[in-house]
């Protein structure tokens, strides 16, 4: 049997605008298995960023649960939180999110280094794991020297560097023209085949749904299907 | 990259309004060294002025001397008390004098005034404010001359010139009335009017004499002090000491109130004017922190996701504040130095304001606007404003961390 990396159990967000209660998130049992390559589909407004940033730990449901790893999310303090994000999760965002000031090697490393890991493991699994993202040589490179799409590689090499027990990827290929987002695919594809790494998107990119082994519909914080797909 | 180097480059992601605020701590550094400096300065010279008027920092009276003053009340075996004194490191110097009312006459006029009989070996320029002011003349050179040295203005109301005589007449150690005779040996002015037109020097052993006092007995030891901030832990120290026992040891404070009253009320309004410079310079510091913190939302939620802590977010924003203060220190300190030198060495000639000098307090004082630095107030400073740019911090840096990583990841 499979790993469970991720499981919702009635999982239910429910945002306050007013005197009006908005369900994001709506009831939601769902579970994620270890090498998953799977995408949260649906329009805007359909729930599938607030599913993310519950499994990610980044939001407080308001009902229900969540375990990534088998460990409950709502039992932990904002620092416990943290240590969870740091050595389970991998975050790739819609608008890369490097932090400027650094270069391409100090993004990837900055969880390394939150992790404690050591310079020589660091410099070590930071070259090897951008030289899997195709960014050999651009190491020194701060993010305004970059183009969109070597940004999101590089986001995507700080969300995998880590060895993540799931990488959450909210709209990756949002900002990026369609022959970077089928580059950033084919490179997201190889790392759930060839390193396991399971990956859960959440998007309305046809590319991204196209090349996604499960689909899960999400319709007003509900889901509406969850599908495997063959290859055939 | 460690949090210390990110801070240090997130500092610069805008240099103008990181120079700008660093500027304004550099300000609080200038600002604060002069007002400090001046207050160091100006209440030492007060101080020490006063003391070298005839009392001293600290000094030893017979009981009740300092409270109603009497010929009557005198301190016996100086000497030997002077002797301690003199195994005291704080102290520099003691002078064993005789202070009292007396009546001046000359063959024009009679006026009451002060007079300080004083050791001629013992008093110098340097501990003797009327010495310093000699214009003419010069002090008796023993302690037996038949001498007296006025203030010009009290010769000139006595109508006396050098040479002259004056007969003083005053109380003895009984209680009796006696009078002498004394030359004009030389004139002081101090540049106040009530002491120049009221105060006269004479020689100890002639007054001791006079008042039928013998030769080591005196109303008062005037002791100066290397330091005149230690005249309280010697005062404390002075009255547990046996030798003491018998004899009223004041501290300056004591024996001049009027001029303390008047410092503190001038370190008031200047702790007041430095607190209002650190609130500016606090201003600058938190409105830069919390420009720096809000703009980046986005990112510190970014960097929340990833993994750092709230702990960790409040010490990268902290580490921020602890450079910026840095930066602000370093560059106060360059800008400062030669203010410093030139302030301490050369100093504003302030005369064509306040003529030859002022008084203050009662103590006369030069018109070169001076400044110097205790040690402890350059402590002070650095770290007063130091801790002042870290507190202002403190708010910016605990918001940062408060707020949850999906709200910032929010921002746009």
């Amino acid at each position: 049997m499979e790993q469970t990396i991720v499981e919702l159990k009635h999982l239910s967000k429910i945002y306050q605008q007013g005197e009006l209660e908005l369900k994001a998130v709506n009831n939601v049992s769902l579970t994620i298995r270890k090498g998953d390559f799977a995408a949260l589909c649906g329009p805007s407004g359909s729930g599938k960023t607030s599913i993310l940033n519950l499994i990610g730990a980044l939001d407080e449901p308001t009902s229900g649960e969540v375990y990534l790893d088998k460990i409950e999310l709502a039992s932990l303090t904002r620092s416990e939180l943290a240590e969870v994000r740091k050595n389970r999760i991998g975050f790739v965002f819609q608008s890369y999110n490097l932090i400027p000031v650094m270069t391409a090697y100090e993004n990837a490393a900055f969880v390394l280094e939150l992790q404690g890991v050591d310079k020589q493991e660091q410099q070590q699994r930071v070259m090897q794991t951008l030289s899997d993202v195709g960014l050999a040589g651009l190491e020194h490179r701060r993010p305004d020297e970059m183009s969109g799409g070597q940004q999101q590689r590089v986001a995507i090499a700080r969300a995998i560097v880590t060895k993540p027990a799931i990488v959450l990827a909210d709209e990756p290929t949002a900002n990026v023209d369609s022959h970077t987002a089928e580059a950033l695919l084919d490179l997201m594809q190889s790392l759930n085949e060839q390193q396991g790494i399971t990956f859960l998107f959440s998007t309305h990119d046809q590319h991204v749904i196209d090349r996604a082994k499960r689909i899960i519909q999400v319709h007003d914080g509900k889901i509406a299907g969850d599908e495997y797909r063959t290859d055939d | 990259m460690n949090l210390n180097v990110l801070a240090w480059r997130n500092l610069w992601r805008h240099k103008r309004r990181t120079l700008i605020t660093a500027s304004s701590i550099a300000f609080g550094v200038l600002l604060a060294v002069t007002f400090t400096g001046a207050g160091d300065y100006f209440y030492t010279r007060m101080i020490d002025a006063g003391a070298n008027m005839g009392m001293g920092h600290i000094t030893l009276a017979a009981p009740d001397f300092n409270r109603a003053p009497s010929s009557k009340k005198y301190l016996r075996q100086s000497e030997q008390l002077q002797q301690k004194l003199a195994q005291l490191s704080e102290v520099k110097s003691s002078m064993a004098r005789i202070q009292g009312q007396a009546m001046f006459a000359s063959a024009h006029k009679s006026i009451g005034g002060m007079f300080f009989a004083v050791d001629p070996e013992q008093e110098s320029a340097e501990n003797n404010l009327f010495i310093k002011a000699m214009v003419e003349g010069e002090m008796p050179t023993t302690a037996s001359d038949k001498t007296i040295v006025l203030g010009v203005d009290l010769a000139r109301k006595l109508k006396l010139t050098m040479g002259k005589k004056v007969v003083y007449t005053t109380t003895d150690k009984q209680g009796e009335i006696v009078s002498a005779i004394a030359r004009v040996g030389g004139l002081f002015q101090t540049g106040s009017k009530e002491i120049d037109g009221a105060v006269a020097l004479l020689p100890l052993h002639s007054v001791q004499t006079v008042l039928g006092y013998q030769q080591d007995e005196v109303s008062v030891i005037a002791v100066i002090l290397h330091d005149q901030r230690h005249s309280h832990q010697l005062r404390d120290m002075l009255k547990r000491m046996n030798s003491f026992s018998h004899t009223e040891v004041l501290n300056w404070q004591q024996t001049q109130p009027d001029l303390a009253g008047m410092i503190a009320v001038d370190k008031s309004s200047n702790y007041i004017s430095q607190l209002l410079i650190a609130m500016l310079v606090a201003a600058g510091v938190l409105n830069t922190m919390l420009m720096s913190v809000l703009e980046r939302k986005r990112e510190f939620g970014v960097m929340m996701a990833l993994g750092l802590s709230p702990q960790r977010l409040f010490l990268l924003v902290m580490l921020e504040s602890f450079w910026l203060a840095v930066l602000g220190l370093i560059i106060g300190t360059v800008v400062t130095i030669p203010w410093y030198l030139f302030m301490s060495q050369t100093g504003i000639d302030m005369s064509a304001a306040y003529g030859d000098g002022f008084s203050f307090g009662g103590v006369l004082l030069d018109t070169v606007f001076k400044i110097r630095l205790f040690k402890e107030s350059i402590v002070a400073i650095l770290i007063g404003l130091f801790t002042l740019a870290l507190c202002a911090g403190a708010y910016p840096a605990w918001r940062a961390g408060r707020e949850p990583p999906v709200q910032s990841l929010k921002t746009i």
